[in-house]
């Protein structure tokens, strides 16, 4: 770990990373959650974790598979010392700004909030934060098959709940 | 959204179905894009970690990578012996707290939530000008200080509370593109009020906390 902060253009620097990659960030880690309260905790101490070690970061090019990662890391931190109860469709109208008009959006946000967490998460990594499968499974722990798998199964069952999908889901290849 | 490595869904490929998957991933990509709050969370209000959390924190950092002195120091945690220096330290262990220039009035703090932060850390603020925009109880030379931003002309403004720092006359801080002073209270006690070079609002700043802080007996 660096010991000196005190580096103004690196503040400047990583100021400029969190400006760019905050909103997608919250919004991993609000999917991860389905918590804005807990999204925003585990936002804030990712990136007060991420610049303690941002002397360390060797290649700028990566910072935001490193971000997303800390982000991960600081929710499942948060997560299992908080203990949270299950997260219930009920929180759905309290989460999601229910002032949102396109019945279709809200169809399909209410379908992600009840996704299975395996499912949503590879799901939003890639559509949300434009990793590639190799990334996902790097990330996840899970062989590449798996995570296609995990993201064809995860559209079928948005399909589903959208009313518009195959009746089966298929199994899931490869290990978790 | 990122089309690599898109699996291939069995069933073939048809004009219908390939412009039904395309409103499908377009729908998919605007659900996940849910709305971010303007100003989360650097500079909106948001809750106090209690004390324990902080002490456990650089407890827990001293055990698990040995942080030096020399890193509590900079962090402000420990003094260095050279006030004006610990108050930049500190700045910079919470870079997030003034990261945006300028915040919009709902950014303020709540009310409630600046009061617990200076209950906790043993004073209170009687009304003035500045917005808070910034509030919470951090440790500081070894003792729980109040650490909140108000809003300045263009930037934020750094302000501690410190009620056991007695300094003889005013301090100037000048320090990686901060500059302030450290400066006395009557009630004894000192106030740190720092914000960033060409900020023309630190004195008025200065002089309207210094008139509303009191410690809690």
């Amino acid at each position: 770990m660096s010991a000196d902060i005190s580096d103004l253009d690196r503040r400047r620097e990583f100021d400029a990373l969190v400006r760019k990659f905050r909103p997608d960030l919250f919004r991993y880690a609000f999917w991860l959650s389905r918590s804005r309260n807990l999204a925003e905790d585990v936002v804030q101490e990712a990136l007060l974790r991420a610049w303690q070690s941002y002397g360390d970061l060797k290649e700028r090019d990566s910072a935001r598979q490193w971000l997303v990662t800390i982000v991960r890391r600081e929710h499942a931190r948060i997560y299992e010392r908080k203990q949270l109860d299950t997260v219930d469709i009920a929180n759905f109208e309290e989460e999601i700004a229910a002032s949102e008009s396109d019945p279709d959006l809200q169809r399909m946000r209410r379908a992600l909030f009840q996704l299975d967490d395996g499912y949503r998460e590879p799901l939003a990594l890639q559509v949300l934060l434009g990793h590639s499968v190799r990334e996902i499974g790097g990330l996840l722990g899970l062989p590449e098959a798996t995570v296609l798998t995990r993201l064809h199964r995860a559209r079928n069952k948005l399909k589903q709940a959208l009313g518009s999908g195959p009746e089966g889901a298929g199994g899931e290849g490869g290990s978790a | 959204m990122n089309g690599r490595d898109r699996e291939n869904p069995p069933g073939g490929s048809t004009p219908q179905r390939h412009a039904s998957d395309e409103q499908f991933e377009e729908l998919l990509a605007r659900a996940l894009r849910i709305d971010v709050p303007e100003a989360m969370p650097a500079t909106a209000p948001r809750r106090s970690p209690p004390i324990f959390r902080w002490a456990a924190l650089a407890a827990g950092l001293l055990m698990a990578v040995g942080l030096s002195v020399r890193m509590l120091q900079n962090t402000g945690y420990i003094g260095t012996g050279d006030l004006g220096h610990d108050v930049v330290a500190h700045i910079h262990h919470e870079p997030l707290a003034i990261r945006t220039p300028v915040v919009p009035p709902e950014a303020a703090v709540p009310q409630a939530e600046l009061e617990t932060v200076l209950r906790e850390a043993g004073a209170n603020l009687g009304p003035m000008g500045p917005m808070v925009r910034y509030a919470k109880l951090c440790p500081f030379r070894g003792k729980m200080v109040a650490h909140f931003v108000v809003q300045g002309a263009s930037g934020p403004v750094t302000v501690l509370l410190l009620p056991d720092e007695e300094v003889e006359r005013p301090i100037p801080v000048d320090e990686d593109g901060f500059i302030g002073t450290i400066v006395s209270l009557p009630i004894g006690g000192s106030i740190a009020v720092v914000g960033e070079q060409g900020e023309a609002r630190l004195d008025e700043i200065q002089r309207e906390v210094a008139a509303a802080v009191r410690w809690r007996l």
